[in-house]
């Protein structure tokens, strides 16, 4: 049973510790309209989605329900309104119910222009926050916006200069750039 | 020491305490310091990770289990805030700031006098009714000494006599400025062509290895320079490049021998006997059990809401206490203000910024609407605050900031952040808010904290004199960024909160218009002493760290002169 449970709890290769593998792909589904995917990677492919998992398992385990209740009511709204649920509508009906969201006109939903803020403010901090939270894998995020990550310092401050250097992750206080 | 009566005890170290403590047990006084966070290693704080400093700061430790109540009127119940000021832990707040070190103006300390009495407001025609303005009962000429020895202890950067504005000095500051910047560059010619006089903030951030020189505190140990990782409002220094207490004055206080540093421990109560004079405290040790310290002398450092908490905690049936320790005025808690943060936002088509790189406070501001230092005939307002060029940060920091004509979410908003985020910059604005006793701390009535103590609970607004300034300073940012060369510009007025948060226990003259003299001593209590922002009876346009380090020097040389009380 407990085997079984941990199974399904599998989601893109890894395991989800507080939402569930549904959950987790309708987060998806609003990340890809919140930092879509284009020529360049989006909130998907920058694995927001385990960012939240490990937030709502960690610091946020009291917001899992308000995520559960606000998911439900904007599939019940997609459905009410579009005829279908959230993940099988187009882009531009997905954005509509999104909006609809933000606007507080999902009335069901208590505050549910709260509940959007929340989702955008969670799928962004896992494509641009740091990887030892779960997202921005491979550091997508920062390289989407030109930010060369957690680096020891910089030799100049490249005014009117691109900066050339690879993003990095911070590897500890005793490592600086050039040592082992 | 426990069982013995100390000298002095001080309560909260950081700031303030960490000089009161290394001045006082320089003196050969016996101090009992209490923390009520604890001592980080460097490892602990300077992570560079905008997740736990920026996004989730009520997370950290030193922030979550100190919470306050902030509404906006009386009517209200009000709703819990963290901030990471105070952040409390050894070192307090000046672990996480940015390191700006500005001196507080001449005329900054005569508001009453040069701006009230002289008829100014009038002619400004703004009716200030309401408002509870007084002079300090100091001036600039009182500090300047310990200005110096803040700068010098401390390490500040920057260039003597760039600022027209600024108060004489008898020394130019110790290191040369930080490297420039391109958001220096773009504010600094910009504010010139515009015809202001742009100078480079003081910052007690390293340009280069430091350590003191004599005749100044030479056992405090050299800090290596700033390497310009941008991660410095909010965050700890990886490098110790920003100037603390936890690695300057706490350490030299420790050598000294004299030093009982007692952190995890939560002061609750300042005890008291018959003749009206402090004995010590009660705190909980870091078990959670009450225990007693007495001692001569009871000095306060922990910042405004724990001061004025402490105070109204402390009130007893005593004759002299009924409404709380050291308010005979019944000014305890009142006329609490603190600056209106507010920022103009500029996008570049034409420059590349790269405002992640460079030390936070390496700023090029203008004093020019600061103060008194325009002429407000007309204006409707009095005083006025800093402009000076920010925008520090990482993509955590900066995705909130979204122009109104573009939606904050979906590929407009990719294509907007991923075009801009290293082409902007922003002017941030401090204006000033004036005091007013409607704007206050007290105890809120219900919710308590895990010691089981009453939450302070601020009540605030910002009033006409304020609400005027911000939109006039708008325009000056506005304009700045223009010239500077934005092809769009947008401001975010002052949230409701204020920031750099002052008042609650203002010093003065008249015992009965406020409730700490000019050494920061109690009227009512010779030998309690409360030392920080929160004695300011008005700010400057300027955060307060410069001018409480002063305070605090200057308190400790005046505390410990007093012989008599110490055997």
């Amino acid at each position: 049973m407990k085997i079984k449970s941990q199974s399904s709890r599998e989601y893109r290769g890894k395991r989800l510790q507080a939402l569930t593998v549904r959950q987790a792909r309708f987060i998806d589904a609003i990340g890809a309209r919140i930092l879509p995917t284009t020529d360049t990677p989006g909130a998907v492919e920058a694995g927001a989605v385990f960012c939240i998992d490990r937030a709502l398992t960690g610091p946020y385990p009291h917001l899992l329900p308000r995520y559960a209740r606000g998911l439900r009511a904007l599939d019940a709204h997609a459905k009410r309104q579009f005829g279908a649920a959230f993940e099988k509508l187009n882009d531009v009906q997905q954005d509509a119910a999104l909006s609809h969201l933000e606007s507080g006109r999902i009335t069901e939903l208590h505050h549910g222009e709260g509940f959007f803020e929340l989702l955008r403010t969670h799928v962004l901090e896992g494509v641009f926050g740091e990887p030892s939270y779960g997202g921005n894998r491979d550091m997508i995020g920062w390289k989407l916006v030109g930010f060369p990550g957690q680096q020891w310092g910089y030799p100049e401050t490249y005014i009117n200069k691109v900066v050339d250097l690879s993003p990095v992750t911070w590897d500890g206080l005793s490592k600086k750039p050039g040592q082992s | 020491m426990n069982g013995k009566i100390a000298d002095v005890c001080i309560v909260g170290v950081g700031a303030v305490g960490g000089i009161l403590a290394k001045q006082l047990t320089t003196a050969g006084l016996k101090v009992v310091a209490f923390e009520r966070g604890p001592a980080l290693k460097t490892a602990e704080y300077a992570q560079r990770d905008s997740i736990s400093y920026i996004a989730r700061p009520e997370q950290l430790e030193g922030v979550r289990h100190e919470p306050r109540i902030f509404r906006t009127s009386a009517t209200q119940p009000g709703n819990l805030r963290y901030g990471t000021s105070p952040f409390n832990v050894l070192g307090g707040s000046m672990l996480l700031w940015t390191g700006q070190a500005s001196r507080f103006m001449p005329g900054d300390f005569k508001v009453y006098s040069n701006e009230v009495a002289s008829g100014l407001a009038e002619r400004a025609g703004i009716d200030l009714r309401g408002y509870d303005v007084v002079d300090w009962p100091i001036g600039y000429d009182d500090l300047e000494p310990y200005y110096e020895r803040f700068e010098w202890e401390f390490g500040v950067a920057g260039v003597a006599g760039m600022n027209p504005f600024a108060g004489p000095r008898q020394k130019p500051y110790p290191l040369p400025p930080l490297k420039m910047t391109a958001r220096m560059q773009l504010f600094g010619e910009a504010a010139k062509r515009l015809g202001y006089h742009p100078f480079i903030g003081p910052a007690a951030v390293t340009s280069e290895p430091y350590r003191p020189p004599p005749p100044y505190d030479t056992r405090i140990p050299e800090r290596p320079a700033c390497v310009y990782c941008g991660h410095c409002n909010h965050y700890g220094c990886h490098v110790n490049a920003k100037a603390s207490t936890l690695h300057t004055a706490i350490p030299v206080a420790l050598q000294t021998g004299n030093l009982d540093l007692r952190t995890n421990c939560k002061v609750a109560n300042i005890t008291t006997d018959d003749r009206g004079l402090v004995t010590g405290v009660k705190y909980f040790d870091p078990s959670g059990v009450l225990q007693e310290q007495q001692a001569r002398v009871v000095i306060l450092s922990a910042f405004v809401f724990e001061h004025v908490r402490l105070l109204l905690l402390s009130k007893c049936n005593s004759k002299h206490f009924k409404s709380g320790l050291a308010n005979s005025s019944g000014l305890v808690g009142k006329c609490f203000f603190g600056h209106g943060d507010m920022r103009v936002y500029g996008l570049f088509d034409n420059f590349i910024i790269n405002g992640f790189i460079g030390s936070g406070a390496a700023a090029m501001r203008i004093d020019d609407f600061n103060g008194n230092n325009f002429d407000h005939t007309g204006l409707g307002f009095i005083r006025g605050g800093t402009v000076g060029c920010s925008g520090d940060g990482t993509p955590v920091s900066r995705m909130d900031i979204v122009p109104p004509d573009v939606r904050s979410w979906g590929k407009e908003y990719k294509e907007y952040f991923m075009r801009y985020y290293t082409r902007t910059f922003d002017v941030h604005m401090a204006p000033e808010s004036l005091p007013r006793r409607d704007n206050c701390v007290d105890l809120d009535p219900h919710r308590r904290d895990r010691w089981g103590l009453p939450l302070p609970r601020v009540t605030f607004a910002f009033h006409e004199n304020e609400k005027r300034m911000h939109l006039f300073l708008a325009d000056i940012g506005e304009r700045i960024l223009r010239e500077a060369g934005a092809s769009k510009v947008w401001t975010e007025l002052p949230r409701p909160a204020p920031t750099r948060q002052c008042g609650g226990t203002r010093m003065g003259a008249d015992a009965k218009n406020s409730v700490v003299n000019g050494y920061c001593q109690s009227h009512d209590i010779p030998n309690l002493f409360i030392v920080g922002s929160s004695v300011f009876p008005t700010i400057s346009g300027y955060p307060a760290t410069a001018t409480i380090s002063a305070l605090a020097y200057r308190t400790a040389e005046y505390i410990q002169r007093q012989r008599d009380w110490f055997h």
